[in-house]
Protein backbone atom coordinates (compact mmCIF):
# COMPACT_ATOMS: atom_id res chain seq x y z
CA UNK A 1 0.00 0.00 0.00
CA UNK A 2 1.31 3.09 -0.72
CA UNK A 3 0.78 6.30 1.56
CA UNK A 4 2.38 9.86 1.77
CA UNK A 5 5.73 11.10 2.45
CA UNK A 6 5.05 12.32 6.15
CA UNK A 7 6.45 14.25 8.85
CA UNK A 8 6.62 10.85 10.90
CA UNK A 9 9.05 9.32 7.46
CA UNK A 10 11.36 12.08 8.24
CA UNK A 11 11.85 11.52 11.93
CA UNK A 12 12.53 7.72 11.06
CA UNK A 13 14.98 8.86 8.58
CA UNK A 14 16.70 11.03 11.22
CA UNK A 15 16.33 8.50 13.68
CA UNK A 16 18.29 5.83 11.11
CA UNK A 17 21.27 8.37 11.33
CA UNK A 18 21.84 7.07 14.15
CA UNK A 19 22.92 3.55 13.22
CA UNK A 20 25.08 5.13 10.48
CA UNK A 21 26.86 7.47 13.21
CA UNK A 22 26.90 4.04 15.28
CA UNK A 23 28.31 1.81 12.74
CA UNK A 24 30.94 4.45 11.62
CA UNK A 25 31.77 4.83 15.39
CA UNK A 26 32.38 0.61 15.98
CA UNK A 27 34.61 0.86 12.47
CA UNK A 28 36.47 3.59 14.19
CA UNK A 29 37.72 1.46 17.18
CA UNK A 30 38.04 -1.84 15.75
CA UNK A 31 39.59 0.06 12.69
CA UNK A 32 42.03 2.11 15.43
CA UNK A 33 43.80 -0.90 16.50
CA UNK A 34 44.25 -2.54 13.86
CA UNK A 35 45.43 0.78 12.57
CA UNK A 36 47.40 1.19 15.48
CA UNK A 37 49.24 -2.07 14.49
CA UNK A 38 48.91 -2.00 10.99
CA UNK A 39 51.17 1.56 11.69
CA UNK A 40 53.27 0.61 14.29
CA UNK A 41 54.78 -2.78 11.74
CA UNK A 42 54.75 -0.88 9.16
CA UNK A 43 57.06 2.02 10.82
CA UNK A 44 58.95 -0.43 12.25
CA UNK A 45 62.77 -1.39 11.75
CA UNK A 46 62.13 -4.93 11.30
CA UNK A 47 61.79 -5.58 7.36
CA UNK A 48 59.26 -8.68 8.31
CA UNK A 49 56.92 -6.52 10.39
CA UNK A 50 57.59 -4.06 7.56
CA UNK A 51 56.04 -6.74 5.17
CA UNK A 52 53.32 -7.94 7.00
CA UNK A 53 52.00 -4.01 7.39
CA UNK A 54 52.39 -3.31 3.62
CA UNK A 55 50.82 -7.18 2.81
CA UNK A 56 47.85 -6.36 4.95
CA UNK A 57 47.34 -2.70 3.50
CA UNK A 58 47.54 -4.30 -0.46
CA UNK A 59 45.21 -6.98 0.55
CA UNK A 60 42.49 -4.54 2.12
CA UNK A 61 42.98 -1.78 -0.39
CA UNK A 62 42.87 -4.12 -3.66
CA UNK A 63 39.67 -5.77 -2.78
CA UNK A 64 36.49 -4.01 -2.58
CA UNK A 65 34.29 -2.93 0.66
CA UNK A 66 31.42 -4.34 -0.82
CA UNK A 67 33.04 -7.57 -1.15
CA UNK A 68 34.57 -7.26 1.98
CA UNK A 69 30.76 -6.72 3.43
CA UNK A 70 29.63 -9.98 1.38
CA UNK A 71 32.26 -11.90 2.60
CA UNK A 72 31.40 -11.93 6.42
CA UNK A 73 27.71 -11.68 6.17
CA UNK A 74 26.74 -14.42 2.88
CA UNK A 75 29.86 -15.91 2.59
CA UNK A 76 30.62 -16.91 6.50
CA UNK A 77 27.02 -18.07 6.70
CA UNK A 78 27.40 -20.62 4.02
CA UNK A 79 30.11 -22.07 6.29
CA UNK A 80 27.76 -21.98 9.09
CA UNK A 81 28.45 -18.85 10.73
CA UNK A 82 25.88 -16.97 10.71
CA UNK A 83 26.48 -13.13 11.81
CA UNK A 84 24.04 -10.77 12.10
CA UNK A 85 24.55 -7.98 9.77
CA UNK A 86 25.38 -4.93 12.21
CA UNK A 87 28.26 -7.80 13.37
CA UNK A 88 29.45 -8.43 9.73
CA UNK A 89 29.00 -5.00 9.18
CA UNK A 90 31.63 -3.91 11.97
CA UNK A 91 34.26 -6.66 10.91
CA UNK A 92 34.31 -5.42 7.47
CA UNK A 93 34.63 -1.57 8.23
CA UNK A 94 37.04 -2.60 10.86
CA UNK A 95 38.91 -4.60 8.37
CA UNK A 96 38.63 -1.70 5.73
CA UNK A 97 39.48 1.12 8.12
CA UNK A 98 42.58 -0.47 9.58
CA UNK A 99 44.00 -0.50 6.58
CA UNK A 100 43.35 2.77 5.21
CA UNK A 101 44.40 4.53 9.35
CA UNK A 102 47.22 2.22 9.66
CA UNK A 103 48.52 4.11 6.18
CA UNK A 104 48.11 7.35 7.30
CA UNK A 105 49.30 6.96 10.86
CA UNK A 106 52.24 5.32 9.53
CA UNK A 107 52.97 8.65 7.19
CA UNK A 108 52.73 10.41 10.00
CA UNK A 109 54.92 8.22 11.87
CA UNK A 110 57.91 8.29 9.04
CA UNK A 111 56.87 12.38 8.30
CA UNK A 112 58.64 13.28 11.86
CA UNK A 113 62.48 13.97 10.86
CA UNK A 114 65.30 11.83 11.51
CA UNK A 115 66.88 14.97 13.36
CA UNK A 116 63.82 14.69 15.50
CA UNK A 117 64.55 11.52 16.99
CA UNK A 118 68.60 12.39 17.39
CA UNK A 119 67.62 15.55 19.72
CA UNK A 120 65.69 13.39 21.57
CA UNK A 121 68.34 10.77 21.66
CA UNK A 122 71.33 13.37 22.09
CA UNK A 123 69.44 14.49 25.70
CA UNK A 124 69.28 11.11 27.17
CA UNK A 125 65.83 9.53 25.97
CA UNK A 126 65.33 5.95 25.87
CA UNK A 127 63.48 4.99 22.49
CA UNK A 128 60.48 5.07 24.07
CA UNK A 129 60.18 8.34 25.59
CA UNK A 130 61.35 9.66 22.37
CA UNK A 131 58.40 8.06 20.88
CA UNK A 132 56.30 9.29 23.71
CA UNK A 133 57.30 12.68 24.54
CA UNK A 134 58.81 13.81 21.10
CA UNK A 135 57.53 11.47 18.02
CA UNK A 136 54.15 10.44 18.44
CA UNK A 137 52.94 14.37 20.14
CA UNK A 138 53.99 15.65 16.70
CA UNK A 139 52.92 12.79 14.26
CA UNK A 140 49.47 12.89 16.22
CA UNK A 141 49.28 16.79 15.02
CA UNK A 142 50.16 15.22 11.33
CA UNK A 143 47.62 12.57 11.68
CA UNK A 144 44.80 14.47 12.95
CA UNK A 145 43.66 16.24 9.78
CA UNK A 146 43.68 12.83 7.27
CA UNK A 147 42.21 10.90 10.13
CA UNK A 148 39.55 13.20 10.04
CA UNK A 149 38.94 13.47 6.33
CA UNK A 150 39.14 9.59 6.31
CA UNK A 151 35.76 9.70 9.08
CA UNK A 152 34.22 11.80 6.51
CA UNK A 153 34.54 8.90 3.68
CA UNK A 154 34.04 6.16 6.12
CA UNK A 155 30.63 7.78 7.09
CA UNK A 156 29.66 8.12 3.45
CA UNK A 157 30.84 4.15 2.73
CA UNK A 158 28.82 2.81 5.70
CA UNK A 159 25.71 3.43 3.51
CA UNK A 160 26.77 0.10 1.68
CA UNK A 161 26.03 -1.64 4.66
CA UNK A 162 22.11 -1.58 3.74
CA UNK A 163 22.93 -4.23 1.19
CA UNK A 164 23.61 -7.07 4.00
CA UNK A 165 20.27 -5.56 5.35
CA UNK A 166 21.68 -3.47 8.00
CA UNK A 167 19.03 -0.76 8.78
CA UNK A 168 21.46 2.52 8.46
CA UNK A 169 20.40 5.82 6.99
CA UNK A 170 20.43 4.74 3.11
CA UNK A 171 18.52 1.49 4.22
CA UNK A 172 16.25 3.48 5.84
CA UNK A 173 15.97 5.67 2.53
CA UNK A 174 14.65 2.25 0.94
CA UNK A 175 12.91 1.21 3.11
CA UNK A 176 10.52 4.85 2.99
CA UNK A 177 10.97 4.91 -0.75
CA UNK A 178 9.00 1.45 -1.53
CA UNK A 179 6.58 2.50 1.20
CA UNK A 180 5.69 6.04 -0.29
CA UNK A 181 7.18 5.50 -3.57
CA UNK A 182 8.67 9.20 -3.71
CA UNK A 183 12.31 8.04 -4.24
CA UNK A 184 13.72 12.00 -5.22
CA UNK A 185 12.26 14.08 -2.25
CA UNK A 186 13.19 10.47 0.39
CA UNK A 187 16.57 10.50 -1.39
CA UNK A 188 17.01 14.50 -1.67
CA UNK A 189 16.98 14.04 2.78
CA UNK A 190 19.16 11.34 3.00
CA UNK A 191 21.92 13.45 0.88
CA UNK A 192 20.82 16.44 3.13
CA UNK A 193 21.44 14.01 6.33
CA UNK A 194 24.46 13.02 5.36
CA UNK A 195 25.46 16.50 4.16
CA UNK A 196 25.13 17.79 7.32
CA UNK A 197 27.33 14.74 9.74
CA UNK A 198 29.89 15.15 6.84
CA UNK A 199 30.36 19.04 6.35
CA UNK A 200 30.93 20.13 9.70
CA UNK A 201 33.90 17.14 9.65
CA UNK A 202 35.37 18.78 6.36
CA UNK A 203 35.17 22.05 8.00
CA UNK A 204 36.88 21.08 11.14
CA UNK A 205 39.69 19.02 9.38
CA UNK A 206 40.19 22.43 7.43
CA UNK A 207 40.88 24.33 10.17
CA UNK A 208 43.01 21.82 11.84
CA UNK A 209 45.25 21.82 8.83
CA UNK A 210 45.73 25.45 9.10
CA UNK A 211 46.63 25.83 12.88
CA UNK A 212 49.34 22.52 13.63
CA UNK A 213 52.85 22.97 14.69
CA UNK A 214 55.59 20.62 13.26
CA UNK A 215 58.55 20.56 11.68
CA UNK A 216 58.34 22.35 8.54
CA UNK B 1 94.42 9.02 30.74
CA UNK B 2 93.22 12.18 28.47
CA UNK B 3 89.60 13.58 29.24
CA UNK B 4 88.64 12.89 26.02
CA UNK B 5 90.27 10.29 24.21
CA UNK B 6 90.36 8.46 21.09
CA UNK B 7 92.62 5.34 19.64
CA UNK B 8 92.33 4.31 16.16
CA UNK B 9 88.85 5.21 15.58
CA UNK B 10 87.31 3.93 12.53
CA UNK B 11 83.82 4.59 11.13
CA UNK B 12 82.26 2.79 8.03
CA UNK B 13 78.91 3.31 6.45
CA UNK B 14 78.99 0.16 4.02
CA UNK B 15 81.98 -0.24 2.31
CA UNK B 16 82.19 3.89 2.73
CA UNK B 17 85.33 4.53 5.41
CA UNK B 18 84.41 7.77 6.99
CA UNK B 19 87.15 7.93 9.90
CA UNK B 20 90.08 5.83 9.17
CA UNK B 21 92.66 5.31 12.54
CA UNK B 22 91.79 8.57 13.91
CA UNK B 23 93.35 9.33 17.47
CA UNK B 24 92.71 12.53 19.52
CA UNK B 25 93.17 13.62 22.95
CA UNK B 26 91.27 16.40 24.64
CA UNK B 27 92.13 17.76 28.43
CA UNK B 28 89.34 19.23 30.01
CA UNK B 29 88.85 22.92 29.51
CA UNK B 30 89.62 22.73 26.20
CA UNK B 31 88.17 24.48 23.19
CA UNK B 32 89.17 22.54 20.06
CA UNK B 33 88.12 23.70 16.25
CA UNK B 34 87.81 20.80 13.91
CA UNK B 35 88.06 22.18 10.27
CA UNK B 36 88.16 20.68 6.75
CA UNK B 37 85.98 19.83 3.38
CA UNK B 38 82.80 18.67 3.65
CA UNK B 39 82.81 14.64 3.76
CA UNK B 40 86.30 14.95 5.20
CA UNK B 41 84.37 12.79 8.80
CA UNK B 42 84.17 15.96 10.92
CA UNK B 43 81.22 15.91 12.56
CA UNK B 44 81.49 12.11 11.64
CA UNK B 45 84.07 12.13 14.28
CA UNK B 46 81.81 14.61 17.13
CA UNK B 47 79.21 11.68 16.24
CA UNK B 48 80.98 9.04 17.63
CA UNK B 49 82.06 10.99 20.69
CA UNK B 50 78.57 10.99 22.40
CA UNK B 51 77.76 7.39 20.93
CA UNK B 52 75.39 8.95 17.94
CA UNK B 53 77.20 6.38 15.64
CA UNK B 54 78.67 3.66 16.77
CA UNK B 55 82.51 3.29 15.64
CA UNK B 56 83.21 -0.38 13.86
CA UNK B 57 87.00 -0.03 15.22
CA UNK B 58 89.12 1.54 18.07
CA UNK B 59 88.45 2.95 21.16
CA UNK B 60 86.29 6.23 22.13
CA UNK B 61 86.81 7.08 26.13
CA UNK B 62 84.73 10.12 27.52
CA UNK B 63 85.32 11.14 30.86
CA UNK B 64 86.37 7.46 32.03
CA UNK B 65 83.48 5.96 29.59
CA UNK B 66 84.04 3.19 27.23
CA UNK B 67 81.52 4.68 24.32
CA UNK B 68 82.70 2.02 21.87
CA UNK B 69 81.68 -1.01 23.90
CA UNK B 70 78.49 -1.92 23.34
CA UNK B 71 77.30 -2.38 26.40
CA UNK B 72 78.46 1.54 27.64
CA UNK B 73 75.95 3.49 29.21
CA UNK B 74 75.29 5.93 26.71
CA UNK B 75 72.06 7.38 28.52
CA UNK B 76 74.16 8.41 31.72
CA UNK B 77 76.88 9.85 29.03
CA UNK B 78 74.80 11.54 27.40
CA UNK B 79 73.77 13.68 29.66
CA UNK B 80 76.98 15.00 30.56
CA UNK B 81 77.98 15.50 26.78
CA UNK B 82 76.10 17.94 25.07
CA UNK B 83 75.51 18.09 21.32
CA UNK B 84 74.38 21.57 19.29
CA UNK B 85 73.30 20.54 15.68
CA UNK B 86 73.65 22.59 12.73
CA UNK B 87 69.52 22.48 12.24
CA UNK B 88 68.59 23.13 15.76
CA UNK B 89 66.00 20.61 16.05
CA UNK B 90 64.16 22.21 18.88
CA UNK B 91 60.56 20.36 19.64
CA UNK B 92 58.31 22.16 17.54
CA UNK B 93 55.59 21.13 19.52
CA UNK B 94 56.46 22.29 22.96
CA UNK B 95 57.93 25.48 24.21
CA UNK B 96 60.91 26.56 24.99
CA UNK B 97 60.45 25.98 28.46
CA UNK B 98 59.19 22.28 27.90
CA UNK B 99 62.14 21.76 25.50
CA UNK B 100 64.79 22.48 28.24
CA UNK B 101 62.79 20.75 30.80
CA UNK B 102 62.10 17.70 29.22
CA UNK B 103 65.69 16.14 29.64
CA UNK B 104 66.47 17.16 33.32
CA UNK B 105 62.87 15.99 34.08
CA UNK B 106 62.60 12.76 32.48
CA UNK B 107 66.40 11.67 32.37
CA UNK B 108 67.56 13.21 35.80
CA UNK B 109 64.03 13.23 37.41
CA UNK B 110 64.13 16.63 38.52
CA UNK B 111 60.96 18.68 40.10
CA UNK B 112 59.04 20.31 37.81
CA UNK B 113 59.65 23.98 40.12
CA UNK B 114 63.22 23.08 39.92
CA UNK B 115 63.14 22.34 35.92
CA UNK B 116 61.64 25.74 35.67
CA UNK B 117 64.18 27.36 37.53
CA UNK B 118 66.92 25.43 35.90
CA UNK B 119 65.27 26.80 32.59
CA UNK B 120 65.26 30.33 33.38
CA UNK B 121 68.55 30.27 34.50
CA UNK B 122 70.26 28.99 31.30
CA UNK B 123 67.95 30.90 28.88
CA UNK B 124 69.66 34.01 31.26
CA UNK B 125 72.69 32.61 30.06
CA UNK B 126 71.85 32.66 25.87
CA UNK B 127 70.34 35.91 26.61
CA UNK B 128 66.67 34.59 26.01
CA UNK B 129 64.63 34.72 29.22
CA UNK B 130 61.37 36.67 27.44
CA UNK B 131 61.21 33.44 25.08
CA UNK B 132 60.44 30.72 27.75
CA UNK B 133 56.99 30.65 26.54
CA UNK B 134 57.67 30.50 23.22
CA UNK B 135 57.26 28.01 20.18
CA UNK B 136 60.16 27.80 17.69
CA UNK B 137 58.55 28.61 14.52
CA UNK B 138 58.15 32.22 16.69
CA UNK B 139 61.96 32.38 17.14
CA UNK B 140 64.54 33.71 14.32
CA UNK B 141 67.05 30.75 13.58
CA UNK B 142 69.87 32.55 16.10
CA UNK B 143 67.26 32.21 18.97
CA UNK B 144 66.49 29.01 17.97
CA UNK B 145 70.03 27.78 18.19
CA UNK B 146 70.72 29.63 21.29
CA UNK B 147 67.19 27.84 22.99
CA UNK B 148 69.47 24.68 21.54
CA UNK B 149 72.15 26.10 23.43
CA UNK B 150 70.28 26.64 26.35
CA UNK B 151 68.51 23.04 26.42
CA UNK B 152 71.78 21.35 26.07
CA UNK B 153 73.25 23.37 29.34
CA UNK B 154 70.23 22.32 31.47
CA UNK B 155 72.15 18.74 31.20
CA UNK B 156 74.80 20.53 33.01
CA UNK B 157 77.29 19.06 31.03
CA UNK B 158 81.24 18.61 31.32
CA UNK B 159 81.33 18.55 27.65
CA UNK B 160 80.07 20.18 24.47
CA UNK B 161 79.80 19.46 21.02
CA UNK B 162 78.97 21.96 18.25
CA UNK B 163 78.44 20.86 14.79
CA UNK B 164 78.44 23.29 12.66
CA UNK B 165 76.14 25.61 14.39
CA UNK B 166 76.18 28.61 12.66
CA UNK B 167 76.25 27.40 9.12
CA UNK B 168 72.40 27.33 8.72
CA UNK B 169 72.24 30.75 10.03
CA UNK B 170 71.69 34.05 8.43
CA UNK B 171 75.00 35.27 8.07
CA UNK B 172 73.48 39.11 10.42
CA UNK B 173 72.87 35.82 13.22
CA UNK B 174 75.50 34.18 13.53
CA UNK B 175 77.18 37.26 15.77
CA UNK B 176 74.77 36.39 18.60
CA UNK B 177 75.49 32.49 18.43
CA UNK B 178 79.02 33.38 18.54
CA UNK B 179 78.92 35.49 21.69
CA UNK B 180 77.17 32.52 23.83
CA UNK B 181 79.99 30.29 22.81
CA UNK B 182 82.55 32.51 23.53
CA UNK B 183 80.58 33.65 27.24
CA UNK B 184 80.95 29.65 27.78
CA UNK B 185 84.60 29.10 26.57
CA UNK B 186 85.24 31.55 29.32
CA UNK B 187 83.01 29.53 31.83
CA UNK B 188 85.96 27.15 30.95
CA UNK B 189 83.36 24.75 29.20
CA UNK B 190 85.20 21.17 27.23
CA UNK B 191 84.33 22.16 24.03
CA UNK B 192 84.69 20.66 20.77
CA UNK B 193 83.29 22.60 17.45
CA UNK B 194 82.94 21.88 14.00
CA UNK B 195 82.94 25.49 12.38
CA UNK B 196 83.58 26.89 8.90
CA UNK B 197 83.78 30.34 10.81
CA UNK B 198 87.80 30.59 11.13
CA UNK B 199 88.65 33.65 12.74
CA UNK B 200 85.86 32.49 15.09
CA UNK B 201 88.13 29.16 15.42
CA UNK B 202 91.50 31.61 15.52
CA UNK B 203 90.46 33.96 18.72
CA UNK B 204 88.59 31.24 20.82
CA UNK B 205 89.89 27.60 20.10
CA UNK B 206 93.13 26.81 21.82
CA UNK B 207 93.46 24.05 19.25
CA UNK B 208 92.34 23.43 15.89
CA UNK B 209 92.18 20.38 14.06
CA UNK B 210 92.13 19.83 10.19
CA UNK B 211 90.44 16.69 8.94
CA UNK B 212 91.65 15.22 5.22
CA UNK B 213 90.07 12.23 3.75
CA UNK B 214 88.83 10.67 7.30
CA UNK B 215 92.13 11.26 8.99
CA UNK B 216 93.69 13.79 11.85
CA UNK B 217 95.48 15.38 8.90
CA UNK B 218 97.29 18.43 11.14
CA UNK B 219 96.77 20.05 14.17
CA UNK B 220 98.34 22.45 16.44
CA UNK B 221 97.57 25.75 18.75
CA UNK B 222 95.13 28.65 16.97
CA UNK B 223 97.74 30.91 17.17
CA UNK B 224 100.60 29.05 14.41
CA UNK B 225 97.85 26.72 12.78
CA UNK B 226 96.87 29.75 10.48
CA UNK B 227 100.12 31.18 9.90
CA UNK B 228 102.14 28.62 9.11
CA UNK B 229 100.46 25.24 7.95
CA UNK B 230 102.99 22.19 7.59
CA UNK B 231 100.81 19.95 4.88
CA UNK B 232 99.91 21.12 1.49
CA UNK B 233 96.53 19.53 2.04
CA UNK B 234 96.15 22.54 4.86
CA UNK B 235 97.78 24.92 3.18
CA UNK B 236 95.23 24.69 -0.07
CA UNK B 237 92.12 23.94 2.43
CA UNK B 238 93.19 27.89 4.09
CA UNK B 239 93.13 29.52 0.59
CA UNK B 240 90.21 28.38 -0.35
CA UNK B 241 88.28 29.73 2.89
CA UNK B 242 90.47 32.80 3.69
CA UNK B 243 89.84 35.26 0.95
Amino acid sequence: MIRELAFQDVLYLVLAMRWTIVLTLLALSGGGVIGLLIAACGASRHVALRTFARAYVGTVQGIPLLAWLFIFYFGLSIVGYNLPPWIAATIGFSIYAGAFLGEIWRGALISIPKTQWEAALAIGLTYIEQLRYVIIPQAIRVAIPPTVGFMVQLIKNTSLAAVIGFVELTREGQLTTAATFQPFAVYLIVAALYFSLCYPLTRYSRALERKRRVVH
Amino acid sequence: MSFIELKSVVKRYGKHTVLQDVDLEVEKGEIIAIIGRSGSGKSTLLRCINGLEPVQGGEVWVDGVAVHDPSADLRELRARVGIVFQSFNLFPHLTVERNITLGPMIVKGMTADKAATLAREVLKKVGLEEKIKAYADELSGGQQQRVAIARSLAMSPSIMLFDEITSALDPELVGEVLLVLEAMARDGMTMLLVTHEMNFARRVANRVVFMNQGKVWEQGPAKDFFASPKTDELRSFLSSVLH
